[in-house]
């Protein structure tokens, strides 16, 4: 399991290495050939120009007086890869993929409604999120949301919002997302680092979880299977979405908030193109994680909001956290809340 | 059972794949005396500057062409030797 | 009904930078921005040097008005591509999506923020009122309004850079390419402009030797 956590960390860090090198990448040079290849035409067919035509399209850098970067470059033409992928697959496929995900989870939750409790709540209650948890949680939680806000607007605002508000208020608002995305940005990055951390040993995959995935959590029915302190499913979304997804998004997206390190046009459209993707596919993963955590299951929010889960809701949800806390192998706080007193007394 | 959920799966991702190599338009493109874009002036809407030569009537696109064509061809300065 | 374009003759340029001198003065261009740029291929070798002046080439299928996620950017009735500075929120994206590197940004603030992007406007100003202050402090002069064209091409001393419609120029450039029979090829109109119409070309084949 620890092996499966290194694979992982370095996957970001390959990531950050390619990124890196495509910012460096040169054409094979074969500069000298051409300008042989000039020359020579100088004498046999003047006017013919072709190997100098071949040396702009492979985009080194020429001569140029006007400093500045890439300014020696005559043409690019990864842009119109950028353009047509961004503009096509990305906006078409993203755009359907998430409203999917939102008709799907409206669907799921008309024709089945939350999870509730089955048993009577005991009044007693266990710590299930520590102080620092939570102020974690909801650090990287809001800025997630202002951020995924923000990156729709500015990818599907021309799209969607244009014909209903107009352009200039539109343009208000995508300025607005910029400097939001802009700057949460760093506090985003800063929270998922330290979520990452913080949630990482409880996310270690058990022999339990294998059964988990195979029935789907019980969500399709069959009853819930046990779970320690997280099921298989909030350990995928802790391993692909916020790990995964998050160090990807993160790492391209510092490759485009600071364009002043002299990276290429091309680095920032191939770190445009991931950031894109990952970034669309971290948000629908985070509309299941957001459904599950609010409306989905009672008593979820309130345990990301108070910290106390009843003890039903242990026994229920992660039966084998449940046992451990009974059994004394984890140590968490335990309280009476008020709603037990009421009922203990009637 | 398994190797039919398989190509199932595999099926339906090259359908899904396939849509993508799909270009829609984009863009408008260029079409000839045909204007794109939000209110602007045309150039022909205002009376030429008091100085220099240039002569159009105010209004008349075909007269204010006539000029930017007769300014374009002083580029060429073969017309401007005098043989 | 005129297609406004630029042509740029290798054969003719001399790197003098007289065009990108002429475009700062004329439209007084922000701090850091450079709307032409002269970009010299095999510089310094006898026999390969070539020189060509590239600024906005103002695209028929322009990439840059495809990727706007404002929506700012427009074609003229001349094809002349020009963008409205109140609406450009300064995400960079056109400048992705250039072949040509023509929109750039001036550095607003620390960390390499983008303020407004800016680039060659075929000397046609923008969306503002034709000749005003306003427009002139956004976009620079409006040549185009007096009848003029850009003042690159007008005032380049080889006649290098030719600017206008672009079936007038195109027939000043294959007159040029006939009396000297060589040299017939437009750089970067295929990119820009889409493969000639109707199987022209826009200048005649070079009769071989």
């Amino acid at each position: 399991m620890a092996n499966l956590a290194r694979v992982l960390g370095w996957v970001g860090v390959v990531a950050a290495f390619i990124l890196a090198g495509a910012a460096h990448a040169q054409p094979v040079s074969s500069n000298q050939e051409l300008i042989q290849q000039q020359q020579q035409r100088r004498s046999e067919q003047p006017g013919n120009n072709a190997p100098v035509w071949r040396e702009i399209r492979s985009g080194q850098p020429q001569f140029n007086s006007v400093p500045g970067r890439e300014s020696g470059v005559l043409i690019v033409s990864s842009g119109q890869t950028w353009r047509a992928l961004r503009d096509g697959p990305i906006m078409r496929y993203g755009g359907w993929l998430l409203v999917a995900v939102v008709v799907a989870i409206a669907l799921y939750f008309l024709l089945r409604g939350p999870i509730r409790l089955r048993g009577k709540p005991t009044g007693r209650m266990i710590e299930r999120f520590g102080g620092f948890e939570r102020f974690v949680h909801w650090s990287v939680a809001i800025t997630f949301c202002i951020m995924a806000i923000t990156g729709l607007v500015i990818l599907f605002g021309k799209v969607v919002l244009l014909p209903l508000t107009g352009h200039v208020f539109l343009s208000w608002l995508a300025a607005l997302s910029k400097y939001l995305h802009n700057f949460v940005a760093l506090l985003f990055i800063l929270s998922l680092i330290v979520t990452i951390i913080t949630f990482m040993r409880d996310n270690l995959l058990q022999a339990a979880d294998r059964k988990w995935i195979a029935t789907a959590g019980g969500l399709l029915g069959g009853g819930e299977v046990p779970s320690g302190r997280f099921n298989a499913g909030e350990k995928g979304w802790f391993w692909i979405g916020v790990l995964i997804l998050g160090i990807v998004v993160s790492i391209t997206g510092l490759v485009l908030l600071f364009p002043n390190f002299d990276q290429t046009r091309e680095t920032m459209q191939i770190a445009n193109i991931v950031h894109a993707i990952a970034a669309v596919l971290f948000m629908a993963l985070g509309l299941g994680h957001i459904y599950m955590g609010t409306i989905g299951m009672a008593g979820a929010y309130r345990s990301m909001r108070t910290g106390y889960v009843d003890e039903t809701w242990a026994k229920e949800h992660h039966a084998l956290w449940y046992e451990d806390i009974k059994s004394g192998k984890i140590q968490a706080k335990t309280e009476q809340s008020a709603l037990g007193e009421l009922q203990r007394q009637h | 059972m398994r190797p039919f959920v398989l190509l199932a799966a595999a099926a339906a991702l090259t359908v899904f794949g396939l849509a993508g190599c799909g270009e829609p338009e984009q863009v408008v493109f260029y079409e000839q005396g045909k204007y794109h874009g939000k209110p602007d002036q045309r150039p022909w809407e205002n009376a030429p500057p008091a100085y220099g030569s240039a002569k159009w009537t105010k209004g008349d696109e075909a007269s204010w062409e006539q000029e930017v064509k007769r300014r374009t061809l002083g580029q060429n300065e073969y017309v401007r030797i005098v043989h | 009904m005129a297609r406004m374009k630029f042509l740029c003759d290798a054969e003719r340029c001399i790197a003098c930078n007289g065009c990108v001198t002429a475009c700062k003065n004329e439209n007084e261009v922000p701090w850091g921005v450079n709307r032409r740029r002269v970009v010299t291929v095999n510089d310094g070798v006898p026999g390969a040097e070539k020189s060509i002046s590239v600024a906005c080439m103002h695209c028929s299928d322009a990439p840059c008005i495809a990727v706007c996620p404002v929506d700012c950017m427009y074609h003229t009735e001349q094809g002349v591509v020009l963008h409205d500075k109140d609406l450009c929120i300064g995400c960079g994206y056109c400048f992705y999506a250039c072949p040509f590197g023509a929109p750039q940004f001036p550095q607003e603030g620390a960390f390499g923020l983008r303020g407004k992007m800016d680039k060659c406007t075929f000397c046609a100003g923008g969306p503002e009122a034709d000749g005003s202050q306003a427009e002139f402090e956004k976009y620079g002069r409006n040549r185009l309004a007096e009848g003029k064209l850009p003042l690159c091409a007008e005032m380049c001393s080889t006649k290098a850079l030719l600017a206008g419609d672009g079936d007038v120029i195109a027939d000043i450039f294959r007159q040029r390419v006939t009396v000297r029979g060589k040299g017939s090829e437009v750089w970067g109109w295929g990119t820009a402009y889409g493969p000639p119409k109707g199987g022209q070309k826009p200048a005649p084949e070079r009769s071989k030797p």
